[in-house]
This record gives C-alpha cells, sequence and structure tokens, in this order.
C-alpha cells in the first residue's frame, strides 16, 4: 500500500475523522420526533422528514488525502415515533427488530450507471401516470423519493463548493457530474457508490449490504484499464480507499454487537447465464482486503463447480490473516434452494449474502430472513420431558419429536403476522419497480419470503443418538433416569452424564449413526415449511445458522441429553456441538455433508476452526484451500473458517488494550474481539479450545 | 494372521507432515526416551490413563485389528487422493511395531504412504519399509554415539546405519533435525549429518524442527516429570549455510 493509503488507514485507526463529529442532544432528538407527532404527518412523509433533518445538519468533510468522500458528522438518527406511537404500533403489528427496513440489498448498479437526474426523470413520469388512477398515497410516496433526492444533490452541492474552496477542483469536478449524472469513470462508480450507501444509513436504514460489487464495478475498472485512465496500481489505490470507506461510520451503525453492520461485499459465482463470473476485480478486492485487514467490507464468495482453485487459495490467505472471512457458499446448492422457493433463475442466479449468511436477491428481496429461529434442543427438550417414558421405540420417539417440532414452529409463527415496517423512501428508490409501482419498499417487493434460523443442530442430534443408543439400542438406560438426570442436571448422576457426554456418537465424526439423525431432523424442518404461507403471501425458508439465538436459546432450556449441562451454550450456526471432540476437519466436513442442504436454503455455515499455526506457508494454505473445495464438492452450502489462537484471546480478554485488532468471527459477522460483551467472548474462547 | 496394534491418536489434518491433505496416524510406544519428547502419551506401548487440564479422564491407547484401523483411516480417503496426499504413520516408533505396520501398508495401499521414524529398527525391517512406502521421514538427533545415548536412551549405530542404507535407496526422504539447544545444534554435528546424506539423489529437503517452550505441556497429564537436561530458556542455534552450501534444502518448521 502506498503512502496515501497509509495514511488513511492510520486515520481510521486513530479515529481522526471523530473531531468532526456533531454532538446532538437527546432533547433535541426527542424534540424532532414529537413534532413530526404534531404535524399528524403519514408516516412516508416522517421518514422523508428524517432524512433530510439528518442530511441538512451534515457538514462536508473533505481530509486532506481523500479522493472519495462523505463521511458522517451527524451521530444520532431521530425516531420518527414517540415511545407512545411505537407501543401502539406493537400492540396491532409485529414489529421485526429495529421496525425499519434492513438486511436487504440494494440495485446500486442501475442508479450508478444512469444517475440521479434520470431517476428523477422516471418519478416524473410515474407522478403522472399515478396521479390519473388517482394513488394518492402513491403520489405522496413518489414525492417523498424525490425530496429524498434532491436532499442528497443539496448535500453533494456543498461538498462540492467546500472542495472547490480547498483547492481540491478534483473532487468539484467529479461532484458535478456524479450523482446527477451516471458514472463514467470507476473512481465515479466509487464515489457514486459511496453517496448511496452513506445515504441509506443515514435514513436509519441498516444492515445496508454491498451485493455482488465486483459485477456491478466491473464495466468501469475495465474501461479506466482500457482507455489508460487507470492503471492497476492506480486503480488498487483507489480500490483500497473505497474499503476504507466502509469502516468510517461503522461505529455509528445499528447491530446486535459493534462489527455486526451487515456490509457483506460478494464476490465471484456464476453470472446469469451459468458461466464462471469471477474477474480481475474480484481478485482485486481479495487483495485489497488481504492488505488492509480491515473488518469492513466483510468479504463472501460464491464458488462453484467451475471456480479456479486460485481463487480458493486467495481466499485462504486472507482466512490466514484471522479476518474470519472470507465466507464460501456454494451456487451449486444454493441456486437450486432458492428456484426450490419460487424465485426465478435470473435472480436465483444473481443471489448475494445479507448481514450474516443468509442469501437474498438484490432489487427484488424484500426477505426477512431472520425472521425468527427454531430451537432444536428446545424441541428435544420438550420430548424427553413429555414423551419419552411412554415410547417403545426409536421410530416412535421421533415421531413425537416432530409433532413437538411442528408445535413450536406453529408457536412461533403465530406471534408473526401483520408486519410492519416504517418507510423508506429512499432505499425505495435502489430497488426494482417501487419507482413504477409508487410503492414503498417496506410494503413488499418481489420476494417477501421469511428465514428462519435453526440452533443446536448438534446438540438435538447428539442428544437423540445417546437417546437411540442407551434407551432403545443397549437399553442399558432407563428413559425415566434421563428425565430425572436433566430435570437435576446431572447432579445426582455424573455417571450418567460422563456416560451421555463421552461414550455416545456426536455429529462431526463422520458417524451415520448420530449423522442420519440430523439429516432427518433438517429434512423435518423443511417439509415443515413447505406449504407455510406467511402475512405477505411469501414462503419461509429453513436454515442452519443460529445468529445470536445460540446463547439466547439456551435460556429456555435445562441440561440435555448429549451431556450438555444447564447453561452451557449450544454451538454457533452448523457446527458441532460446543464441548465436542471431534475426530478432525475431513469427519467434520463429511458429517455436516450429509444433509440435503439444498432444503436449508436460508443458510447458515458450517464454521470450522483451524489454529493459525496450520497456516503457515504457501504449502499449507494450499491445504486448507483444498479442504474448503472439498466441502463444496461434497454438497455443503456453505462454510466459514477461522485461524485462532486461544492463547492470543485469552491474552486479549486480560489486555484489552493491547489487542485492539485483535479480529474474531463472532456468528455471521467479524469484529474487534475486544469490543465484544465478555459472554461472546467466552463463547469464542470455548469454540476454540475444543475443536483446535 | 491378524496381529493388533496399538494407537494413542489420529489426526486428520496434518499439514506438514508429507504432501497434500494427510491423515496421520500416531503409533503408541517407542524405544527411544528422547528427554524433549513433547508426546510422552507415545512413549508407553501400554493402555494409560489421561488427566486432562479441565480434569477429564480417559484412556490413552486404543488396539486395532490392521483391517479395521485401515478402514477408518481409508474414510473420506477422496480427499487424500484427490489433495496429491495420503496417510502418514507416525508415532511413538511405527517400526516397534513392525509385523502390525505391513498390515497396515498393505491393507492401506494403493493409497500414498509416508512414514516419519527414528530409524531405531533392524536392517531387514527397515529395508522392506524402504520398499513399501512412498515417502520417508526420518530423524535424525546426533552423529555422536555417546550424546545420543545420554539424550535418547539408545546407541545410535542402527539409526546411522538405515540412514546409509536409505541414502543409497530410491525412496523418497526428509531428514528431521530437532534442534535441542545446547545438546545437538553445534556445528560439528551438523556437517557430520551433512557428510551422511550429501550425496543422496532422493533426498527432498531436511527440516529442522527447533525445540518448543511448550514439549513439556503434556507431561503431567501422564503423571510423568518433564526433565529435559538442558537448558529450556536458550533458544536453538539453527545452521542453513551448511546444508544450503552442499545444495541441500532446508526448511525449518
Amino acid at each position: 500500500m502506498n503512502d496515501r493509503i497509509s495514511i488513511l488507514l492510520d486515520n481510521i485507526k486513530q479515529k481522526k475523522h471523530h473531531q468532526f463529529r456533531q454532538n446532538i442532544e437527546t432533547t433535541e432528538l426527542k424534540a424532532f420526533t414529537q413534532s413530526l407527532k404534531e404535524q399528524e404527518l403519514s408516516d412516508v412523509l416522517k421518514s422523508q422528514k428524517r432524512l433530510s433533518w439528518v442530511l441538512t445538519k451534515e457538514t462536508p468533510i473533505i481530509l486532506p488525502e481523500e479522493k472519495i468522500v462523505f463521511t458522517r458528522t451527524v451521530c444520532q438518527i431521530p425516531e420518527i415515533f414517540t415511545d407512545e406511537e411505537w407501543n401502539s404500533l406493537k400492540e396491532e403489528h409485529y414489529i421485526h427488530e429495529l421496525g425499519r427496513v434492513c438486511n436487504i440489498s440494494s440495485n446500486y448498479e442501475y442508479t450508478i450507471e444512469v444517475g440521479l437526474e434520470t431517476r428523477k426523470n422516471e418519478i416524473y413520469k410515474a407522478l403522472i401516470k399515478h396521479k390519473e388512477i388517482g394513488n394518492e398515497s402513491g403520489i405522496i410516496f413518489l414525492q417523498t423519493v424525490l425530496q429524498a433526492i434532491d436532499d442528497v444533490l443539496n448535500l453533494t452541492d456543498r461538498y462540492a463548493t467546500l472542495a472547490l474552496n480547498t483547492g481540491r477542483s478534483d473532487l468539484y469536478k467529479m461532484l458535478n457530474q456524479i450523482p446527477r449524472y451516471g458514472a463514467k469513470t470507476f473512481h465515479e462508480a466509487l464515489q457514486f457508490f459511496r453517496i448511496l450507501h452513506y445515504t441509506l444509513w443515514a435514513s436509519g436504514n441498516y444492515h445496508n449490504t454491498v451485493g455482488r460489487f465486483d459485477q456491478y464495478m466491473f464495466k468501469y475498472l475495465q474501461n479506466d484499464l482500457n482507455t489508460g485512465l487507470l492503471d492497476y496500481d492506480s486503480a488498487f489505490e483507489l480500490l483500497e480507499e473505497f474499503f476504507i470507506s466502509f469502516n468510517k461510520d461503522s461505529d455509528l451503525y445499528p447491530g446486535m454487537q459493534q462489527g455486526d453492520n451487515g456490509q457483506s461485499m460478494v464476490l465471484g459465482g456464476v453470472d446469469k447465464d451459468g458461466n464462471d463470473a469471477f474477474n480481475l476485480l474480484s481478485e482485486m478486492c481479495l487483495k485489497a482486503s488481504l492488505e488492509l485487514k480491515l473488518i469492513d467490507p466483510k468479504i463472501n464468495l460464491r464458488v462453484h463447480k467451475n471456480t479456479h482453485f486460485n481463487y480458493y487459495i486467495l481466499g485462504s490467505e486472507l482466512t490466514k490473516e484471522g479476518l474470519g472471512f472470507p465466507q464460501y457458499s456454494n451456487d451449486e446448492i444454493v441456486i437450486p434452494g432458492l428456484l426450490s422457493k419460487g424465485y426465478s433463475l435470473e435472480d436465483a442466479r444473481n443471489y448475494v449474502v445479507a448481514a450474516c449468511w443468509e442469501f437474498i436477491i438484490p432489487g427484488n428481496g424484500m426477505d426477512i430472513p431472520n425472521i425468527a429461529a427454531l430451537s432444536f434442543a428446545k424441541i428435544i427438550d420438550k420430548s424427553i420431558k413429555r414423551h419419552l417414558d411412554n415410547c417403545d421405540d426409536f421410530e416412535s420417539f421421533l415421531t413425537k419429536v416432530k409433532f413437538e417440532a411442528k408445535l413450536e414452529l406453529d408457536t412461533i409463527l403465530s406471534k408473526i403476522g401483520n408486519i410492519y415496517m416504517e418507510p423508506a423512501p429512499f432505499q425505495s428508490l435502489l430497488m426494482n419497480d417501487c419507482i413504477e409501482n409508487a410503492k414503498d419498499i417496506s410494503l413488499g417487493a418481489k420476494y417477501n419470503n421469511y428465514g428462519i434460523h435453526g440452533t443446536g443442530i448438534s446438540t438435538a442430534a447428539d442428544s437423540l443418538a445417546a437417546i437411540k443408543k442407551f434407551v432403545f439400542d443397549d437399553k442399558s438406560v432407563h428413559a425415566k433416569e434421563i428425565v430425572n438426570a436433566l430435570e437435576n442436571n446431572f447432579e445426582d448422576d455424573p455417571d450418567l452424564w460422563q456416560k451421555l457426554k463421552y461414550q455416545a456418537p456426536k455429529m462431526g465424526n463422520d458417524d451415520d449413526y448420530v449423522d442420519n439423525i440430523a439429516v432427518e431432523l433438517l429434512e423435518m424442518f423443511s417439509e415443515l415449511t413447505i406449504n407455510l404461507k406467511n402475512d405477505r403471501g411469501g414462503c419461509f425458508r429453513p436454515g442452519s445458522g443460529s445468529a445470536m439465538y445460540y446463547l439466547w436459546h439456551v435460556r429456555d432450556i435445562g441440561a440435555s441429553a448429549d451431556g450438555r449441562k444447564k447453561g452451557e451454550p449450544l454451538s454457533a450456526n452448523f457446527s458441532p456441538s460446543l464441548n465436542v471432540k471431534v475426530n478432525g476437519p475431513l469427519s467434520v466436513i463429511s458429517s455436516f455433508s450429509k444433509p440435503d442442504l439444498k432444503k436449508i436454503m436460508n443458510g447458515g455455515p458450517l464454521t470450522l476452526e483451524l489454529h493459525d499455526t496450520l497456516f503457515r506457508n504457501r504449502d499449507s494454505i494450499q491445504k486448507v484451500a483444498f479442504l474448503v473445495k472439498s466441502y463444496i464438492d461434497m454438497g455443503g452450502h456453505q462454510l466459514q473458517l477461522n485461524a485462532v489462537n486461544r492463547e492470543r484471546l485469552i491474552e486479549a480478554k486480560k489486555y484489552p488494550e493491547l489487542h485492539k485488532n485483535l479480529i474474531v468471527r463472532v456468528w455471521g459477522w467479524s469484529g474487534y474481539f475486544v469490543e465484544l460483551d465478555e459472554e461472546y467472548q467466552d463463547h469464542v474462547i470455548q469454540r476454540i479450545e475444543l475443536q483446535t | 494372521m491378524t496381529t493388533k496394534g496399538i494407537v494413542f491418536d489420529i489426526e486428520e489434518l496434518g499439514l506438514h507432515d508429507g504432501p497434500g491433505i494427510r491423515k496421520l496416524v500416531f503409533f503408541k510406544g517407542c524405544p527411544l526416551h528422547c528427554t524433549w519428547c513433547h508426546n510422552p502419551e507415545g512413549i508407553s506401548f501400554c493402555k494409560e490413563w489421561i488427566i486432562t487440564h479441565s480434569g477429564e479422564k480417559r484412556i490413552c491407547g486404543k488396539e486395532y485389528e490392521a483391517k479395521e484401523l485401515a478402514e477408518k483411516l481409508l474414510k473420506a480417503k477422496e480427499i487424500l487422493i484427490d489433495s496429491g496426499g495420503g496417510i502418514t504413520i507416525t508415532g511413538g516408533e511405527p517400526l516397534a511395531q513392525s509385523a502390525f505396520l505391513f498390515e497396515l501398508i498393505r491393507y492401506l495401499k494403493p493409497i500414498s504412504i509416508a512414514i516419519e521414524t527414528s530409524g531405531y529398527a533392524p536392517k531387514f525391517i527397515f529395508k522392506r519399509l524402504i520398499s513399501e512406502v512412498d515417502l520417508i521421514l526420518m530423524d535424525l538427533k546426533h552423529t555422536d554415539n555417546i550424546i545420543h545415548k545420554k539424550y535418547t536412551g539408545v546407541h545410535n549405530s542402527l539409526i546411522i546405519n538405515n540412514l546409509k542404507l536409505l541414502c543409497q535407496s530410491d525412496v523418497n526422504f526428509i531428514l528431521r533435525i530437532p534442534l535441542i539447544p545446547g545438546v545437538n545444534d553445534n556445528k560439528e554435528n551438523m556437517e557430520s549429518i551433512v557428510q551422511l546424506i550429501k550425496n543422496a539423489k532422493n533426498l527432498q529437503r531436511v527440516e529442522f524442527l527447533p525445540y518448543h517452550q511448550t514439549a513439556g505441556a503434556k507431561y503431567k497429564m501422564v503423571g510423568k516429570k518433564f526433565e529435559p537436561g538442558f537448558d529450556t530458556n536458550q533458544t536453538a542455534k539453527v545452521w542453513l549455510d551448511i546444508f544450503k552450501n552442499n545444495n541441500i534444502n532446508v526448511l525449518v518448521l
């Protein structure tokens, strides 16, 4: 990296831009919300007024080294509803997370290509059409989008003026071109993206994903390289600056934990015709991430049967840096999975990854891929306590498990209905058909499906395997003993605990006895969702991810029949149980590729923790790359690897000041270890202890 | 004939023990007693109790019939084969269970087999080994017989003779030298090692394994005391030039 990039990187690390941040008093935020209420505006106008408020308050900042600008100075974004208003909304509606549009993927490509003036003209045309048909709410919506565009242009103009006044004619010239008009160069396209992405965050929308950056940006790069406007090095420098820009304001973005911000970038995969889509830009992105070692953007690699092995190597080199990415997803499994749920072939081939791992469609998807989670461990817990003693064989017990699973799913889904989200006029501009139909994205899009995570799959399979083996096969343990032991957390029966924990088969050892149970559980999950429809007419998508539920779901259950004691966490995502010592990574990938993962198409990666010493040289990186490719070839849907060193994590917990840059993968995202809550830190440490 | 063997571990992603992705199988029991040994559970030929630092008590050592072990090792063999890897047999000392070893090799073939050995075995066994495996990772600690005996418990004459035999054969081999500070990391030892191997056309490279502070970590687990007999705080000297000057590739692991 050159000096300019080093300075920009250092600025971020030293948080130099924080000095420009404005401190806005809570009273001012509350007063704004109150004023919206008093004006009795429609919801969509409230959303638009909020964006106007933020963008008007913004102060342009141009650091001397910057070629890609737009930095947040307004840190807090006001609510559009008072607490009272929220409460009454919650009485009538299901509210997902913050009640805002989030975790979808914008169609940046089109707007960057044509510019905002052209988009305005489209809105004018749509206005005429909707006035003719008397679509009042549609007209208001379109007007709010126009206003949002004007607010963005206004801030851009203020940036341009500052550029002129500070002798930055280069920036001045560029900001007069974009975002008003379409981007002509790679540099303009990057700056354009930055403005769009910045505005999404400023609108209060979050988990604003990046999508297939290497696909929609490649033509600009290629053109500049062909005309000689850029050479490889200057293009790479711009790309690195662009990557750095994702880390400027990320501490302001809402998420479960610092780092959980959804800035997922997807590289590679197949194109709309099914051909390999890796290109020079894909490779440059991997190299930029490798050099910068920043947690954003988070890299996802789409791979398929024709992916060149070199990309697995580049990916493994990135894994070696301990960033917790890339995360791999397998087109050969994901695309058929999406097709089976009614996605079109073109959309399925264009899938991207949401904030964590869920597969979503840019421009066309208003899916909520993380609306709820099914706790497999809880299902087994209930089945044991209610039915085990009355079952004569394992098959009849499994029937009861299915019964309980359906009950649990019904309970979860009964809470979801009549969903409400704050309107999102600017986000709507970046989604297909919203302008033409004069319909806000919060009201739905082409796809309105809901994803349900599945947590504790391995704990459930291990528990069932232990029951099958000891209660039904060799009949060495009575059902009642299991029920009692679970109820008193094995306190009266340490021998039974030893037996369940150490003598029963565990998932991850390539042992069909237990793996086939997991196969059956996932099959059951898939079947249960097949005919379900959600309140928006969409379907439900079963997944193998856990998100933060791996900690939350533990609170609902006691000890489990695999020897897990009360309070011990479940494993994150699709992984062996936390306290199980497995044979090794080959057995793990064999076990976890047995289920038909096309049916578990909401995603949720197998996580492999490899000790960082395994990445010592080129030769061993090749072996890791081969391991990844093997899981993909065996039919795995998604994989994420961590290069970890337990000693370093323990030290970092003790001396956070010395390890500010230590990055770990938490569930679907990477974050700085020292910024995590202790509970999550301990889980990461525990996970590593047993798997390496 | 069915022979039983005893194994203390199987690893699935040996990255530094031969080409490609390899499974590693550790034979239990070793005639040498190197004071720096980092696998103390691999020394005894018997099963023994292990108590881990987290309090888990388990038996270390599992008996297998050769066929049964081969089946276990050949699970997921496609990955091993496709990656250009295979099975690496290490220990302990695999040659100390030679009947079991050769029966296992018979069941494993045609997959690529590497073996890591101290070379401490009768000549006829070592000769047979050379004819049956694809790669030999051979250890050499010291060329001086007396020092060798002091730190490993055995004389080195069998080892040196077998190494000479290996150098004249056509099976690929890697010579591994543990670098023990103040014991064998001196110029004289390195020079005499070079003399032994410099004409071997089948030598792929020499690998140095510098002594690591964590070597003593497992002794408590098996109820033994770590008494290395040298200053463990010192850093071992690495002699690259002596080897490079004789056109021998060297790698520090």
